[in-house]
């Protein structure tokens, strides 16, 4: 079990697969809404689907329009079920996973970020601004 | 973050579950961007509750249940259905009336149920230093760069923003964020709303999340052509304003644009800048379905300049000409007889949506319930860089951009005509 220490941008406790992006995804245009799919181009994850995962991504791509896609992911049960971001993710993306409950980390070094693999459990803790990141080393998931 | 002791109650849940919410939701925003404590707010524009998405009208309604009110002046931002006169967008009655269940909450809440995008010419105009919110970056461009009053780039915290009247203290809220970081020096003549909404588009995709600096206009841009502009630089990129010094209070030079900062290396733009704007939207087509005038919701000056354009004339057979306005410019509008000219000429006059934002849209989700199934359109005439972007990537169909005056040629002849270089 490996431990990772981040700042909490949103509180929340979730576990689920790693999927990781190597590039910024925005949430609006680039995400299929009722699949969960990303269709836009972001290579290293096109075509993946976002639907119960830990999402990872070096940071989020600006539009004001984001929170009301992660919060259409929500109600169609395609959503993350946690974000872990290098840099702070934008305002509009922190709103849309506080309505939807998603809990955010950020500020996690990019040397760190590669070291984080597709389809590793890990489970992801948020409060009062401090973030855990537990990985479970034992128990990889089949990447979807 | 620092609270003031109302605001604690309002955490407490002392005045009531929905305030509590709301500022709940604030104050983890401001946690996450290390706002030092909250600004107390003087306007709103909020979500609209918007039909073509899944339980998204249910979230105002949820709002209004727990009895939210808005406790600063609040304006409601664009809906997916003209809820007055839907029957000339050809949309399906089950959308209007999950719209209209929208209003209803606004009405409750105390929001002034405006449905538009450009809520100042509906009379909501904002003052130089107030701090505001905005879920319509359009709106959030425009206050901070025309009006000099205080916004982000919201999202729907703007809801929660108007029940608190509070907002925590952090990006352009900060007049440490204020201040340019490009400059762009125009080397050429612009002119009109389509011209501004091109250049708009070049700036906003050179610059990022900076703040642009836009100066050597041989005139005063009108406030049609700075909206057109903001509208631009928000659809390409993450702007959230910009500075046209002796236009944006309070920068009289461009010295105070910068802060007192360094004056960077100016980049030139040039006729074939804004001209490979149009370029970019002029796509094959074979026939065309719909000319639109009115992105974003145009003015009462807007009104009276396509009804100059159209008066006595007459659009082509088998065309369509949309004119989106709010419905306050529209009853304006009706009331000096500009509809009843606009209407002759074979135009629909619509308000509350926009071809993007209505059941045109691909790449919505809405209820199953509700059976919409977007037309097949084959495709759209706009004179709004922002309108031509979202008609191609929401509705999908080939996309023509021009000057007001060459769309209106266009919707009279029924042939594609490109814009003239002034």
């Amino acid at each position: 079990m490996t431990r990772i220490a981040a700042r909490g941008i949103v509180d929340g406790r979730a576990r689920g697969p790693l999927l990781v992006s190597r590039e910024a995804i925005s949430f609006l245009g680039d995400v299929d809404i009722r699949s969960g799919t990303i269709v836009g181009e972001v290579p290293s994850v096109k075509g993946r689907k976002l639907g119960g995962t830990v999402l990872v991504m070096p940071y989020t791509r600006g539009s004001a329009g984001a929170w009301r896609f992660i919060h259409q992911l929500f109600k169609h049960g395609t959503a993350p079920v946690a974000i872990i971001t290098g840099t702070a993710p934008d305002p509009s993306v922190v709103q849309g996973a506080i309505l939807a409950g998603i809990p955010i980390a950020c500020d996690v070094d990019a040397a760190t970020l590669a070291g984080l693999n597709d389809g590793v459990m890990v489970e992801v803790i948020v409060a009062d601004e401090r973030a855990t990141i537990h990985i479970d080393d034992s128990a990889v998931a089949t990447p979807r | 973050m620092d609270l003031t002791s109302v605001e604690r109650d309002m955490l407490a849940g002392r005045d009531g579950p929905a305030k509590q919410r709301a500022m709940k939701g604030l104050v983890q925003l401001g946690r996450a961007f290390a706002a030092p404590r909250m600004v107390e707010i003087g306007y709103a524009h909020i979500h609209a509750g918007m039909a073509l998405y899944l339980e998204d009208v249910e979230l105002m309604e949820e709002l209004a249940a727990i009895d939210a009110r808005m406790v600063v002046p609040a304006s409601v931002n664009i809906a997916n259905a003209d809820t007055v006169n839907w029957r000339q967008t050809g949309a399906p009655e089950s959308l209007v009336r999950l719209q209209r269940r929208a209003s209803s909450a606004h009405a409750k809440m105390g929001s002034d149920c405006t449905f538009t995008c450009t809520p100042y010419w509906a009379g909501h105009w904002p003052t130089w230093n107030t701090h505001m919110t905005s879920i319509e970056s359009t709106v959030t461009i425009f206050c901070n760069s025309v009006l000099g009053a205080k916004s982000n780039r919201d999202g729907f915290f703007a809801v929660y923003a108007g029940m608190t009247g509070r907002y925590p203290l952090f990006g352009y809220h900060l007049d440490s964020n204020r201040r340019g970081t490009m400059l762009f020096e125009i080397d050429t003549p612009v002119s009109g709303s389509s011209d501004f909404s091109c250049l708009g588009f070049l700036v906003g995709n050179q610059v990022g999340d900076g703040v642009p600096v836009i100066s050597g206009f041989a005139r005063r841009p009108t406030l049609d052509e700075l909206d057109a502009l903001g509208a631009g630089i928000a659809t390409s990129g993450g702007a959230t304003m910009f500075i046209v010094p002796g236009v944006t209070p309070p920068y009289g030079d461009l010295p105070a644009a910068f802060g007192g900062h360094a004056i960077p290396a100016p980049v030139r733009v040039l006729r074939a800048a804004i001209d490979a704007v149009y370029a970019r939207y002029s796509d094959a087509h074979e026939v065309l379905d719909i000319v639109h005038l009115g992105c974003p919701h145009a003015s009462y000056e807007e009104m009276k300049h396509y009804a100059r354009l159209l008066d006595g004339r007459r659009i082509a057979e088998g065309l369509e000409l949309w004119i989106t306005a709010s419905r306050n410019v529209r009853n304006a509008a009706a009331e000096a007889g500009i509809v009843a000219t606009l209407e002759n000429a074979g135009a629909r006059v619509i308000s509350d949506t926009c071809p993007m934002a209505c059941h045109f849209a691909r790449t919505v989700s809405p209820d199953p319930a509700l059976g919409i199934v977007p037309p097949r359109l084959r495709a759209i005439v706009v004179d709004s860089a922002k309108q031509a972007k979202y008609v191609r990537d929401m509705i999908q169909c080939p996309v023509l951009l021009t000057g007001t005056e060459e769309a209106v040629e266009t919707a009279m002849t029924g042939r594609f005509v490109a814009r003239r270089t002034p």
